[in-house]
């Protein structure tokens, strides 16, 4: 049994796990952040993107829309919008929402609708994207 | 001796309105199981929310990040106060309403009225400020500001943090309060001031015991500013979000209790009027027999 730590995402509409993992990584704002038991203290922000997580040797995919995190040397402690694995998406749903936003952008907005579309197609497109990840 | 036709008359009133009370009873019931369903699933992210911020902070140095900006510089008297008000989009809820509203207009009342800007949500409270506002000292409310309360969504937090956000950056407003119903442990509804901004970490890092936290220093990637800029916003979404969660189950739990009230004292006037109805047909009945018996009697005299 390798060495764990204690891993929670916690997502506004349920808790999504709880348990020890081995291993995690996560899309942080800069980039790909890997971390494994004993990891320093550490603060950051994540935004739409990917996470993976090691529990039991087998790698969890999840779709995860902006959130923050924050890992102790013995925990970690995830806190997102949504989180979803990718059996969960909806695929229908998220092509939809990706080709409203698409069709949105084409038309002139002002900046902070253009966010906003912008934010919602990085969505849709992070969910289709996990959706069609594969499984070992 | 009251009519009998008058009585009949009130008895079909009231039960036409018993039945639409009662019908409100169901349909907030199965909406607050609904609603409360939704407050447990977010209850562990809010809690947790609070906690980790709580956890940060303590091992944030001192920044002069712009939402910690106190902006102290500027006169009690000069400094702009948003509110945002949680209301109900519909009366019938009991005291659900006015309680929210009295405690703000306790809350705007300690501060000055003319520099205070609302962002109400619900169309009872809107309508009530607005009502108010044409009276002589008045505070701005936002006429742009349109939602519902009916079924929280994150996506309208997200809209309302972003605009309440932006409104603070660029100092159209210096401090920002969230008021709404929470409901307390015993189950009672408590209308509850929150400060959203600017961001004082007095309200965090003690322990229960009041001690401050004893935790190793965290670093942050890439920077504590970088990373305060997302985790605000994020924060202060996940905190309307919670609140509307928590004050639309509040709204429904009132309305179930208040229509709950209202058909059992329809089905206790209903009781009253029929014995009221049955001693006015007897007595009706017993003066015929009086006057069918002694008009006999003439004749046999």
């Amino acid at each position: 049994m390798a060495k764990t730590f204690h891993l929670d995402i916690i997502a506004t509409d349920r808790v999504f796990f709880q348990g020890e993992c081995e291993h995690l990584v996560v899309t942080a704002i800069d980039g790909k952040l890997g971390i494994l038991p004993g990891h320093q203290a550490l603060v950051t922000s994540l935004p739409t993107g990917e996470l993976k997580y090691l529990v039991d040797g087998k790698w969890y995919y999840a779709a995860i829309s902006e959130g923050f995190m924050e890992v102790m040397p013995d925990f970690a402690v995830i806190l997102a919008d949504t989180c979803e694995l990718p059996g969960e998406i909806d695929i229908k749903r998220a092509e939809e929402a990706k080709r409203r936003a698409e069709e949105k952008l084409r038309q002139k907005q002002s900046i902070m609708e253009y966010y906003h579309t912008e934010a919602a197609l990085n969505r849709a497109i992070n969910r289709l994207k996990i959706s069609q990840k594969k499984f070992n | 001796m009251p009519n009998i036709r008058e009585i009949r008359e009130r008895i079909d009133s009231i039960q036409q309105i018993l039945k639409i009370t009662n019908a409100m009873y169901l349909i907030s019931s199965s909406k607050l199981k609904k609603a409360r369903k939704n407050l447990d699933a977010t209850t562990p992210y809010f809690d947790r929310l609070q906690e980790t911020l709580s956890d940060i902070l303590v091992h944030t140095p001192e920044t002069r990040q712009k939402y910690f900006d106190k902006r102290s510089d500027i006169p009690e008297d000069k400094r702009k106060k948003g509110y945002v008000i949680i209301t109900a989009d519909k009366g019938l809820c009991g005291s659900y309403n006015h309680n929210v509203l009295k405690h703000s207009e306790a809350e705007l009342s300690k501060a000055f009225v003319n520099n205070c800007y609302l962002f109400v949500l619900g169309q009872v409270g809107r309508m009530y400020f607005q009502r108010r506002n044409n009276a002589a000292d008045h505070s701005s409310i936002d006429g742009e500001f349109l939602y519902t309360t009916q079924n929280p969504t994150l996506y309208r937090a997200r809209d309302i943090a972003e605009l309440i956000l932006e409104k603070f950056v660029s100092r159209e407003l210096d401090e920002v309060y969230l008021i709404y119903t929470d409901m307390d442990s015993s189950g009672d509804f408590v209308p509850k001031t929150v400060q959203l901004l600017p961001f004082r970490r007095i309200h965090f890092g003690l322990d229960k015991d009041g001690q401050m936290k004893k935790l190793p220093k965290a670093e942050f990637v890439p920077s504590s500013k970088e990373v305060m800029d997302y985790l605000i916003p994020n924060y202060v979404k996940g905190v309307i979000y919670g609140a509307m969660v928590e004050a639309f189950c509040c709204e429904q739990q009132a309305r179930m209790t208040a229509m709950d009230a209202a058909t059992t004292s329809a089905r206790k006037m209903i009781k009253e009027l029929s014995l009221l109805y049955n001693r006015a047909r007897q007595a009706a009945i017993t003066q015929e027999i009086t006057e069918v018996v002694s008009g006999a009697k003439s004749i046999e005299e």
